[in-house]
């Protein structure tokens, strides 16, 4: 694919732009034309992160994009958030241990559990899908299940939760591999991790944690290469 | 923190407004916060303390803009930053820097409006810089669309503000501001014409006097009329534009800042299929390029669409421009506070 264009959606506080941000510097370091661009809203005080990321072999245009060829997922009411960018084409990588099979398998758009809706999902007269109108996702092909919250919690640290996904995205997108990644966060870290070298040793395990996870996933299902490929 | 000769970077907009006006040898920042532009000050306070330049939190943007005026005055090379509300308020201060001819530099990172709106991203601040004063609009408004442009043109403004004692603008955009790619800083001292001519104002052996107020119509008459055509004598020089395309075109897209790169997204994809549009994007926004456009124009079967994230300020000044011309069309692509990806325009501007 020589273009990708990426959202991030997630809580404050999960480390969506942090991990959107290593995404976008590691493919610029391995020579991609790349632009990160953050959501700043009012949600810096409280809600639903996004962040943009476009890699590209030519030249990128503008910052933003009708639709995304891969949507990662943090949290259950980002998944609301991202919608207006889930095209028939768009891979999804979720975290499977906070947003369950069931609630993405039947009711993608429209969950009604949510307490709030985020405040883009009201304009629809500017460009965002209408309410009612369901987004079809054809689960066997483009799902990408990782159990990101869990697993940081169970064997790492919950803080290192954004690194899981930063692998696992990095995995499915095959633009850069884990030592590109490890030298991002050692470039854009490396004053934490000289205070703290457990730190370091605790984000990389992350990044290889989900990049090994995610490069299983991909390399069993046929289908989810055809959606990550043009 | 100094200069090597070249440094390829991949930092956010603000940071590139800071470092180039630290290249360009500004001296002075005197600010007052508002998103999207407040790294813009954040970075500038590091670049102070650890390069020894001045920098000064004032209590709003009208004493941050006459603070400006006051550095400038002794000769500093001295600039603010600001946004939205900010702007309007900025509207007094580049007044008198109009009537008293002082080169003063502003960076406006639009946000959507009016009043508070949002903190985001809009081209809505287009008439504001233009012709936001109580006077005839003889400012210097450079209008970005990328990090690279946004370090060239912040250098330029203050050149041209210094060279030609006009206020200068440099036009970015919410968007612009928080996101990240790839530039490379240089130190502008190498390369050739770049020095700033600046020099004490007032405050040398001889005294100074300084008008910004006339008892009688003729005497302010006379006084623009000497600086309309000093601004008039500038626009050829001034104005810059970026023209894809050539003759025989069916349609010209104009956009311009950060619209004006998905546009020539668009256009670009819609060349590569053998489709004949054509695309126009004033770098300068005042003064405008007149001519320029209405030569693209010509060349684009005098077809018109107009993009942008405002409802017709750029418009306005394109139709404008081409009063003289019988168009076959002229559409617009007008969404006001919105972004606009190159989808859309390609969308708008195929066949």
């Amino acid at each position: 694919m020589r273009h990708w264009k990426v959202v991030a959606a997630g809580e404050g506080g999960q480390g969506v732009q942090s991990m959107a941000e290593s995404l976008a510097l590691a493919g610029y370091r391995e020579g991609w034309k790349a632009l990160y661009m953050p959501n700043f809203g009012i949600e810096q005080r409280g809600g639903v992160s996004l962040a943009y990321v476009q890699l590209s072999r030519a030249e990128i245009g503008s910052p933003k994009f009708l639709t995304a060829n891969l949507v990662i997922v943090f949290s259950r009411r980002s998944l609301e958030r991202c919608r207006q960018y889930i095209g028939s084409r768009t891979a999804i990588l979720y975290d499977s241990s906070s947003l369950e099979m069931p609630a993405v398998a039947d009711q993608v758009i429209g969950l009604q559990s949510y307490e709030t809706s985020a405040p883009e999902a009201y304009p629809l007269r500017t460009g965002f899908k209408p309410a009612g109108e369901k987004v079809e996702i054809p689960l066997d092909k483009r799902l990408v299940a990782v159990p990101a919250a869990e697993l940081a919690r169970q064997r790492l640290h919950p803080r290192v939760f954004n690194m899981i996904i930063l692998g696992a995205t990095a995995a499915l997108m095959d633009t850069v591999d884990l030592g590109g990644l490890k030298e991002t966060l050692e470039e854009r870290f490396s004053r934490y991790f000289k205070r703290d070298p457990q730190l370091r040793e605790q984000n990389f395990k992350g990044l290889e944690l989900g990049f090994k996870l995610a490069a299983r996933e991909k390399n069993q299902r046929i289908p989810l290469q055809e959606a990550l490929t043009d | 923190m100094e200069f090597r000769d070249e440094e390829r970077v991949f930092i956010t907009g603000n940071e590139v407004v800071a470092r180039a006006a630290q290249a360009a040898g500004a001296g002075y920042l005197f600010g007052y916060p508002i998103t999207p532009q407040n790294e813009i000050m954040h970075h500038w306070r590091h670049i102070a303390s650890q390069a020894g330049r001045g920098f000064l939190q004032t209590e709003d943007e009208l004493s941050a803009g006459f603070a400006t005026l006051g550095a400038v005055l002794t000769g500093k090379i001295a600039f603010s930053a600001t946004a939205g509300p900010g702007t309007i308020l900025f509207q007094e201060p580049l007044s008198m820097a109009e009537a008293m001819r002082l080169p003063l530099v502003i960076i406006v990172q639009q946000r959507g409006g009016p009043s508070t709106a949002t903190v985001i991203y809009s081209q809505q601040e287009v008439t504001l810089t233009c012709f936001g004063g109580n006077g005839e609009g003889l400012r210097i408004v450079y209008s970005t669309s990328s990090h690279q442009e946004l370090y060239d043109y912040t250098i330029k403004a203050f050149r041209n503000a210094w060279k030609y004692r006009f206020p200068a603008i440099v036009l970015g955009d919410g968007y612009q501001a928080k996101m990240r790619e790839e530039l490379i800083l240089y130190d502008p001292s190498s390369r050739a014409g770049s020095r700033i001519p600046n020099e004490p104002i007032i405050g040398g052996e001889q005294v100074v006097h300084m008008q910004n107020a006339f008892s009688v119509e003729e005497e302010l008459g006379e006084k623009l009329l000497i600086d309309l055509e000093d601004y008039n004598r500038a626009i050829p020089v001034l104005v810059e534009h970026e023209f894809l395309g050539g003759a025989g075109g069916r349609l010209l897209v104009v956009a311009h800042g950060i619209v004006g790169r998905a546009a020539r997204q668009a256009v670009k994809e819609l060349q590569a299929r053998g489709d004949r549009v054509n695309f126009f994007r004033p770098i300068t926004l005042r003064p405008f390029p007149e001519e320029h456009l209405v030569k693209a124009c010509q060349q684009s079967g005098n077809a018109v669409l107009v993009a942008e994230s405002a409802e017709g300020q750029l418009g306005r000044l394109v139709r404008l421009a081409l009063a003289d011309q019988v168009l076959t069309s002229f559409r617009s692509y007008y969404r006001p506070g919105l972004g606009i990806t190159s989808e859309e325009i390609l969308e708008e501007a195929r066949l």
